[in-house]
């Protein structure tokens, strides 16, 4: 699993060393949690309450979480798996949900130093554009291929999903270990 | 500032960037190759078979809870669906010995024509796993795949008529593409005057449209479009729609029609899928091939 870690390394040669999990004192995740909850929640995407266009794409918002709270783990090639299953089951272009996801993940990962500083609301303004603009692409893509415009339910989603971003972060202060918040809050 | 959980002293594999541009050129790759070309068949099959194991489980309670309903309803199911058969059987009494004579005769008329007999048309019955969320088409999965003998370009009935066509197959499921789909084109006649024309999925949702005729075509409001059978695929005869309204366009020269399907995919559950001979009848390229040829 390769690092997803973003700084440069053109600066100070100490901040290469850095070998110590400091994630694990902060409460990060573990590995059990994080897969269970993606494989749980995939498994929800399954249920044909999605059928209603505007539903909010929870799958897409626990990768985006754990992209955040867990890039170690989750990155851009777990996006990229869960959209190609996502497509499968949508009967649709095979990559688009991929798209989707993979540009929405990196736009978090790339967020990400910022978004920690801020709680789970301010963080919702920031990665609603996120989830719009990778939402738009892979529409529009979508629409060119199939030579027709669907209407605007992808956007209704895109803002529910958003809008839902504070909801892991809750789900998961709930969790035990975590009471330090999960090294998103301030 | 996050590190990995095991401990590692410099940074490995490719940057998010390289990887950011190989996923985005795989997916644009795989969409563009998907939309023009059949030749993802084998991977979406594959990855349809691994998700088949875990719709089924998560399907389970819905499946658990519809069988449980109908069983506690069985006795005034049972008596309601007696009462609409008997009324039907009523109704179809007349039609059916007229059928009867009608099909006696025809065999007659086809021996004396030296006409093959037409066989007994083979079919799978079909249950809808599930409908796919998706904005783009309309499609319909059912329960059963290539393992039941279903492949692509079978029709779907139901007892109003054609419902659609099986589009794609994998071992245990079959994915349909119902009339308004815009993908699936049928050719059809009007019944009242033998008239050929091709229907198509329309713009229009829920509906078909027949385009191109020209505007003095005779195709009214209220005529009924059956399967003509031309094209091999689908058996002649079959329900399709039936003309809600005519377009004409004085400045084009052309008319369009707009028909409502007489099938309806979204009240029932089962359907069947008629068995044809998919591998008889010519692909568009091996007919252009041989255009070409001559």
């Amino acid at each position: 699993m390769p690092s997803t870690n973003n700084r440069r390394p053109g600066g100070a040669s100490l901040l290469k060393l850095q070998p110590v999990d400091t994630g694990a004192f902060q409460g990060a995740a573990p590995g059990w949690l994080v897969w269970g909850s993606l494989i749980l929640v995939w498994l929800a995407s399954l249920l044909p309450w999605r059928l209603w266009q505007p539903t909010p794409d929870v799958l897409l918002l626990a990768l985006l979480y754990w992209c955040l709270n867990a890039p170690a783990r989750v990155g851009l090639t777990t996006a990229f798996v869960f959209g190609l299953l996502m497509d499968v089951q949508d009967a649709g272009l095979l990559g688009l949900h991929a798209l989707c996801y993979v540009l929405a993940a990196y736009g978090v990962l790339w967020l990400s130093h910022r978004l920690r500083h801020f709680n789970a609301w301010w963080q919702t303004v920031q990665v609603l554009p996120v989830l719009v603009v990778a939402c738009m692409l892979s529409n529009l893509l979508g629409a060119w291929l199939n030579g027709a415009w669907e209407g605007w339910e992808w956007l209704w989603s895109a803002l529910f999903t958003g809008v839902l971003w504070p909801l892991p972060e809750i789900l998961m202060s709930l969790h035990p270990r975590r009471q330090g918040g999960d090294g998103a809050g301030p | 500032m996050r590190e990995p959980g095991t401990l590692r002293l410099f940074k490995r594999g490719p940057s998010i960037e390289v990887r950011l541009v190989l996923l985005l050129v795989l997916c644009l790759g795989l969409i563009v190759t998907d939309a023009h070309w059949p030749v993802l068949g084998p991977v979406r099959s594959a990855l349809a078979t691994v998700l088949y194991p875990f719709q089924r489980i998560v399907l389970a309670p819905r499946d658990a809870l519809e069988y449980f309903d109908r069983w506690s309803h069985a006795a005034a199911l049972a008596r309601d669906e007696q009462d609409a058969l008997r009324r039907q059987r009523i109704e179809m009494a007349q039609l059916s010995t007229h059928a009867a004579q009608l099909a006696t005769e025809n065999e007659q008329l086809r021996r004396l024509l030296n006409v093959a007999e037409s066989a007994a048309q083979q079919s799978v019955a079909v249950e809808v796993f599930y409908v796919p969320p998706n904005a783009f088409n309309h499609r319909l999965v059912f329960n059963k795949g290539s393992q039941a003998g279903i492949a692509p370009g079978m029709p779907v009935i139901d007892e109003g008529g054609v419902v659609g066509q099986i589009v794609r197959v994998t071992p245990f499921t079959s994915e349909a593409a119902l009339l308004i789909d815009d993908q699936v084109s049928i050719p059809v006649q009007v019944l009242r005057n033998g008239l050929r024309l091709i229907a198509f999925g329309s713009n229009e949702v829920g509906k078909l449209e027949v385009r191109y005729l020209s505007t003095s075509v005779d195709v009214r409001t209220g005529d009924v479009l059956v399967t003509s059978g031309i094209g091999g695929l689908f058996p002649a005869g079959l329900p399709v729609g039936r003309v809600e309204r005519v377009e004409r366009d004085p400045g084009s020269g052309f008319a369009m029609a707009i028909a409502e399907p007489l099938s309806h995919p979204e009240r029932y559950r089962h359907f069947l899928v008629l068995r044809v001979d998919v591998a008889d009848v010519p692909r568009p390229e091996e007919i252009e091939h041989a255009l070409d040829q001559q």
